[in-house]
């Protein structure tokens, strides 16, 4: 636990001196926010409907975009290869990054969205679920974004390669996020907790996935 | 399964297998065409549209099928390290994903007279269209990725990973459709089939199921000689 | 069939597509292994 714990304490120095992540994504996250009016028109009810849904398809394309940096530099340099050698074992580290890069991409971003919303019209009542749904349903980003950064990781176009590998995962995050969202709370209760079952299932499997897969580039 | 661990046994039965395999495809084929586009009736809602189900319905479930064979390959690759299993799934691929492809196009030329539409994001199609995705990520990282058994430990993940996500994907479309169209439910072929009409299908089925028997064959057979032609030729270069 | 019924254009074309993927697909599969065997052929001549 300590050396998870140090290893996730190293990860978020690193990022925060290195300042990459969340900002890039956040850029990103206002740049699409900005297109999507502009490309479904200014009519402010159509805007309001498709809010929800908009703010989080934004999301999960601005955690995939992250996706390459979670072991990309740590395997160039070397230190993924020291670290799979010590006592902490391979999905630890992978468990340790994933939640380094949710602490600092994919939590902000969710905390962040549904006040963007406002730009969307979004309807007030839907603030407090949308962003309980969106915390809860990045967990299950970040880890699934591991799998992929790890299938590709030394990989020339690895980028495009993630997308179509990640993405049709995100698919039941995406529907159970957004059903969580509505404001009925018998569509939303039983959503969230699926979305829960979702991130704790993600916690299990995504490191066991990512080690395999790195192992096979360590070798 | 252990004796089709040695190549050369394998290749040996494979060779003896083959012929026959190809004329029961040949066979099934006629006989499921001649069924289809012959003797089965027009529906009475879909009239003759409904033939274009005997190509339609094979090839889902082919490509289905094929994905199910890569997804059980992998794991014999990473559970029993079976020598031929990676084999298996790397050369299945590309023919599933042909089986996939039809079936979105010939379902598309389904849908559009009998719905009015070329497509719809209902469960099944959304699903097939994901598993196309999941076919082209699965041939990439083959094609991505040099080394051979690198690109063997990586492409089982990602067989496996994908075979998981197939009905996850499949049970939340169909509960968030649910959500926002109670009224209509699209049902192909009807809600159930008259025996007239089961015949030719489950021949056809038949008929591409051994299709892929033989292709799968022949493909295992011409991977199985690459390598053995880039061992000799790294063997070689070794030499002088 | 009627040939002659609404919407048979649609029923041609998804059999000839899939006839035209299927030919293919065999064209592709059998003229790889055609051409392994005679490279294979060719090296196993030249060992010496």
């Amino acid at each position: 636990m300590k050396a998870l714990a140090g290893l996730l304490r190293r990860d978020l120095l690193l990022a925060a001196r290195q300042g990459g992540g969340v900002g890039t994504a956040l850029g990103f996250f206002l740049t699409v926010l900005v297109l999507l009016p502009i490309g479904i028109g200014p009519d402010q009810a159509t805007l309001q409907r498709l809010a929800p849904g908009m703010l989080w398809i934004t999301l999960l394309l601005s955690v995939l975009l992250s996706a390459d940096r979670i072991f990309q530099q740590d395997f160039e340099d070397g230190s993924l290869d020291v670290m799979s050698m010590s006592a902490l074992p391979l999905e630890f580290v992978v468990l340790a990054k994933a939640m380094a890069h949710w602490l600092t991409t994919s939590l902000p971003l969710a905390v962040a969205a549904p006040f963007l919303g406002i730009l969307l019209n979004l309807e007030t009542a839907t603030i407090w679920p949308l962003l309980l749904s969106m915390i809860l349903g990045s967990i299950g980003l970040s880890l699934i974004a591991s799998i992929g950064a790890s299938l590709t990781v030394n990989l020339r176009r690895g980028g495009l390669l993630i997308s179509i590998l990640i993405l049709p995962l995100y698919v039941p995050i995406l529907v159970f996020g957004l059903s969580a969202s509505t404001g009925d709370a018998n569509i939303a209760g039983p959503s969230l907790l699926i979305l829960s079952a979702m991130a704790l299932a993600s916690l299990v499997l995504a490191p066991l996935a990512a080690a395999a897969a790195l192992r096979a580039y360590l070798k | 399964m252990q004796q089709f661990a040695n190549p050369t046994r394998f290749l040996k039965l494979a060779n003896a297998a083959l012929p026959y395999i190809w004329i029961i495809t040949l066979a099934l084929f006629a006989v499921g065409l001649y069924g289809a586009l012959g003797t089965a009736p027009a529906d009475y809602q879909q009239g003759e549209t409904v033939r274009i189900m005997f190509v339609h319905v094979p090839a889902a479930w082919a490509a289905m099928m094929v994905y199910s064979i890569m997804a059980l390959a992998s794991a014999m690759a990473i559970i029993f390290r079976h020598p031929l299993a990676d084999v298996a799934a790397k050369t299945a691929a590309p023919i599933g994903a042909v089986f996939c492809f039809l079936a979105l196009a010939t379902g598309s030329l389904w849908g559009k007279p009998m719905w009015g539409a070329w497509w719809v994001w209902d469960a099944r199609l959304t699903s097939m269209f994901v598993l196309m995705l999941l076919y082209v990520g699965y041939i990439a990282i083959w094609q991505a990725i040099e080394e051979p058994s690198r690109a063997a430990m990586v492409a089982r993940i990602v067989a496996l990973v994908g075979f998981i996500n197939i009905p996850i994907i499949k049970f939340s479309v169909e509960w968030w459709n649910s959500l926002h169209q109670p009224a209509s439910v699209f049902r192909i072929g009807g809600p159930t089939i008259d025996r007239s009409m089961l015949w030719p299908l489950l021949v056809m089925g038949l008929a591409y199921t051994f299709l892929f028997l033989a292709l799968h064959l022949v493909s295992m057979r011409s991977e199985l000689g690459a390598r053995k032609m880039r061992n000799l030729l790294i063997a070689r270069g070794g030499r002088s | 069939m009627d040939w002659t019924a609404a919407h048979a254009g649609f029923v041609t074309a998804s059999y000839v597509l899939s006839f035209i993927f299927i030919a293919g697909l065999m064209a592709y599969v059998l003229l790889r292994d055609r051409r392994v065997k005679r490279a294979l052929l060719e090296m196993e001549k030249e060992k010496p």
